[in-house]
């Protein structure tokens, strides 16, 4: 029995590192998700965006990627601002589909821009931690990237949070996702709200964008693999929880790996899968959802 | 209309216009419902530092009104103006700017938000916030309930507080007129009683012109400087209350 | 009965003829086309009985596409059966399967189950990848399939494509159609009104999953080589999103408009597939903001006038 346990450390604690990485990843779909009620099916898109701009700029500058990352995220915030403010907040008002469908189609658009640009090639944000481990306890070798990304999720996630319980900014993001009309009484410009609130979820597309490229190869159609990690973080996880979120993604990342572990490489994303689908069919709003 | 006499204060009943001295004024406005036309040539003014109410039943516009005056709905026809600016046209979040603020019907609390927040939203405009702290006190002056309940979720009050929860936010961007959408919907008599004395007070310490919105004709009466009463979208009598007959307001809300 | 009076009935009957003479006077480039149009046509008349008639957005039609397309090559290859039967068990297949997830999936609501679908479609396409029965990702070859000429293959697709138009048209004029016609237009009235909206909605499922299995059959017998990756893959899905779209949601013209559209792009930018993407995408994304009904529908709004309808004049 404990030779079992002490076998399943490795997938556990990996399991958890990576759900942190996840957990940024669905950050952003569930912001959106929640503020401005649209589910943004080009969220996976975006990260993938910002891991190839992360590369180009490494390239550029021959800096390493999380020192790319003082451009990249002021970048993918201006992207997110403008969609929001000039394309998505237009689709708002028509109804439950058209602004899933117009997501859907700039997945579409940016998928095959980085195909042009880019070439299907793999890429990777290669770095002197890519490949190092730390040996823990004596039973384990954590690959320090993989720390990294946990790192990486929980600060963004703390600052986000403080930013949402102490600025007036924040505090006027949450009215608006309330009561949208009633926010316009307190003077609050919801368009431009929303545009603020899509730039910050860009913004920690940028952050997981740059960690997943360090941690994984990626190419232009690698979009849609993390917008349904996305999902399923949002979906386990629940909305309006920015903490529920992060325990989601730690949830996904253990469902994967431990399936991996005893069914094979090939179904991690089985694995992903099968909880998604079984927190859709019976509570769809999140395990840890709020009122 | 530009050259505005000053008029000694007298009111005129029956379907004269107030020109003088007014701090809100609302000209032969039509609003449009989609498709229904739910004002039709509606006129009124509102004095600075008068509390002035609107009368009428269910459906006879008179929450259409106030919404427009605030820029939910916009006039297909017409001219508001307020200070003398036009106000037509704009968005919600712009007329608070110009100092204009409304508690409106429902309340419409932010609930996952707690009363602190709620009213910190309140002066969110960048003028309210240097003051957040001084208007802040006097809130909790005016309501000291909402000063012992400040961390607690809004969803958690009861209906009387978050009613004085929505008065508080709407005071603290320090507005020059408030509107009330029908605030004492919903509450048991002695809450509406002293909702309707705090009302009173912030027009008569604060300065505060007030637009009420009711039902209640006896309460509107007894709080209002002037009144007018709304039929099916018209104003169909307007006055100083005690200079009204019982029975011309009962056929004016009832459209007889 | 109106339809046999009707002037358009012969314009209809003129068009098919005329494809169904095809391959005799049109060079093999152009029935390559129409063969490509007819596919598309087919698999998107399904997906907006889906998405326009009741209200469904499915992204996992290709979960369809690639149980149809493996039952063929299973079936044909490995069993010896005919052609014709082995696409008719991948009809047969879908279906069954679209029966079994239906208690989970119609559970979900609106984006939910348009996830949901994609991760079912998902789910097949890692176990056929893992799957040894099946060749792994390393897929197979439809080897019977060879022994079928371009022009049976021709016509395989027109049927189809015919049938998909001819089957939504009897659909709509049907009772199971004036429940989904009261729900396009107005679903919580027609609730009141007794329609039962989950039945209704549940047959288009079935009905569309089986289509659509049949249908890749046909598919595969064109292209011969079918592997998890690209059967079960979303491409497929946002191909028959972009021709509802652009041409038309809720309208049975449509699907015959973005098909045309679809497949002239896709012709004429076929060196640089990723481009005509992107064009498709911006066109429909630029269709949703200004003219959400796309091309048929904004036609139908202006002019007052349908080409198919099923309406009962």
């Amino acid at each position: 029995m404990l030779s079992f346990l002490a076998e399943l450390k490795g997938p556990i604690v990996n399991g958890l590192l990576l759900g942190g990485l996840y957990g940024i990843i669905g950050i952003g779909m569930s912001m959106i998700f929640g503020i401005v009620r649209l589910v943004n099916l080009a969220h996976g898109d975006l990260v993938i965006l910002a891991s190839y701009l992360s590369l180009v700029t490494m390239v550029y500058f021959h800096t390493s990627p999380l020192i790319t990352l003082i451009l990249i995220i002021p970048a993918m915030c201006v992207i997110g601002f403008f969609l929001q403010y000039y394309l998505l907040n237009r689709v708002l008002a028509k109804g439950m589909n058209p602004p899933l469908l117009v997501a859907f189609g700039l997945s579409i658009i940016l998928q095959n821009i980085l195909l042009l640009v880019f070439t299907p090639d793999a890429r990777a944000l290669v770095t002197s931690i890519s490949v190092k481990t730390i040996p823990v306890g004596g039973f384990l070798n954590l690959p320090v990237v993989y720390l990294v990304d946990f790192i990486g999720s929980i600060t963004t996630i703390v600052l986000l949070s403080r930013f949402f319980s102490r600025t007036y900014l924040g505090k006027a993001i949450r009215a608006a996702s309330d009561d949208e009309g009633a926010a316009q009484l307190m003077g609050i410009n919801t368009k431009t709200i929303y545009a603020i609130a899509m730039a910050l979820a860009s913004g920690t597309a940028a952050v997981a964008g740059v960690l997943v490229g360090m941690t994984f190869t990626f190419y232009p159609h690698t979009g849609p693999e993390y917008l349904i990690i996305a999902f399923g973080v949002v979906i386990v996880g629940g909305l309006g929880s920015l903490l529920g979120t992060f325990f989601g993604g730690l949830i996904l990342g253990l469902a994967q790996l431990l399936g991996a572990h005893f069914l094979g490489p090939g179904f991690q994303l089985l694995s992903g899968y099968i909880i998604l689908l079984i927190v859709l069919t019976f509570k769809p709003t999140g395990l840890f959802a709020k009122g | 209309m530009h050259g505005i006499e000053r008029s000694s204060g007298g009111l005129s009943r029956g379907g004269g216009r107030i020109v003088a001295g007014a701090l809100l004024r609302v000209e032969k406005i039509d609003v449009f419902y989609h498709d229904f036309h739910a004002l039709w040539e509606v006129s009124i003014a509102v004095e600075e530092g008068l509390v002035v109410s609107i009368i009428g039943a269910n459906g006879a516009g008179k929450s259409t009104l106030l919404n427009t005056i605030a820029g939910v709905l916009k006039p297909s026809t017409g001219v508001i103006e307020f200070f003398g600016k036009r106000m037509n046209g704009l968005m919600p979040y712009q007329t608070v700017s110009e100092g204009i603020s409304m508690v409106p019907e429902g309340r419409r609390m932010f609930p996952r938000l707690t009363v602190l927040e709620n009213l910190e939203v309140g002066c969110y405009i960048p003028r309210a916030r240097k003051r957040k702290n001084e208007v802040l006190q006097r809130i909790y002056h005016l309501f000291p309930i909402l000063g012992e309940r400040k961390n607690q979720f809004s969803s958690t009050l009861s209906g009387g507080e978050q009613q004085m929860l929505a008065i508080g936010r709407a005071l603290m961007c320090e507005p020059k007129l408030i509107l009330f959408d029908e605030i004492s919907l919903g509450l048991a008599p002695l809450v509406i009683k002293n909702i309707y004395q705090t009302v009173r007070q912030i027009n008569s310490e604060g300065k505060i012109t007030a637009l009420l919105v009711e039902q209640d004709i006896q309460r509107s009466l007894k709080a209002a400087h002037k009144v007018y009463i709304m039929q099916s979208g018209r104003i169909r009598l307007q006055g100083i209350p005690k200079e009204l007959s019982q029975e011309d307001i009962r056929k004016a809300y009832f459209g007889l | 009965m109106n339809l046999l009076r009707s002037g358009r009935l012969y314009g209809f009957v003129l068009v098919v003829l005329a494809l169904i003479s095809l391959p005799y006077w049109a060079t093999r480039y152009w029935v390559l086309v129409i063969l490509l149009f007819s596919i598309n046509l087919a698999l998107s008349q399904m997906w907006n009985l889906l998405a326009g008639y009741s209200g469904l957005i499915s992204l996992g039609q290709q979960a369809f596409i690639g149980l149809g397309g493996y039952a063929l090559a299973v079936f044909s290859l490995y069993y010896g059966l005919p052609i014709w039967l082995s696409i008719i068990i991948g009809g047969t297949i879908s279906v069954l399967f679209a029966l079994l997830i239906s208690a989970p999936i119609f559970r979900m609501r609106s984006v939910y189950f348009a996830i949901g679908t994609w991760t079912v479609a998902e789910t097949l396409r890692i176990l056929f990848s893992n799957w040894k029965y099946v060749g792994y990702g390393m897929g197979l070859f439809v080897k019977p399939a060879y022994a079928l000429s371009f022009n049976t293959i021709y016509y395989s697709a027109l049927g189809v494509g015919i049938a998909s138009v001819a089957l939504v048209y009897f659909l709509l004029r049907s009772k199971l159609g004036l429940g989904l016609m009261a729900i396009r237009d107005e679903e919580t009235a027609s609730e009141t009104l007794g329609v039962d909206i989950f039945r209704c909605k549940l047959n288009c499922f079935l009905i569309s999953a089986g289509v659509t299995g049949a249908v890749s059959g046909v598919l595969y017998l064109h292209n011969i080589f079918i592997q998890p990756y690209s059967a079960f893959g979303i491409d497929w899905t946002v191909r028959l999103v972009f021709i509802t779209i652009i041409g038309g949601i809720g309208t049975i013209e449509g699907p015959i408009i973005g098909s045309f559209v679809y497949v002239f792009l896709q012709q004429w930018l076929s060196d640089y597939p990723s481009v005509s993407l992107l064009i498709l995408g911006i066109i429909a994304i630029g269709v949703i903001l200004i003219a959400p009904k796309g091309i048929m529908g904004t036609i139908q709004e202006k002019l007052g006038f349908e080409f198919l309808s099923p309406r009962r004049k």
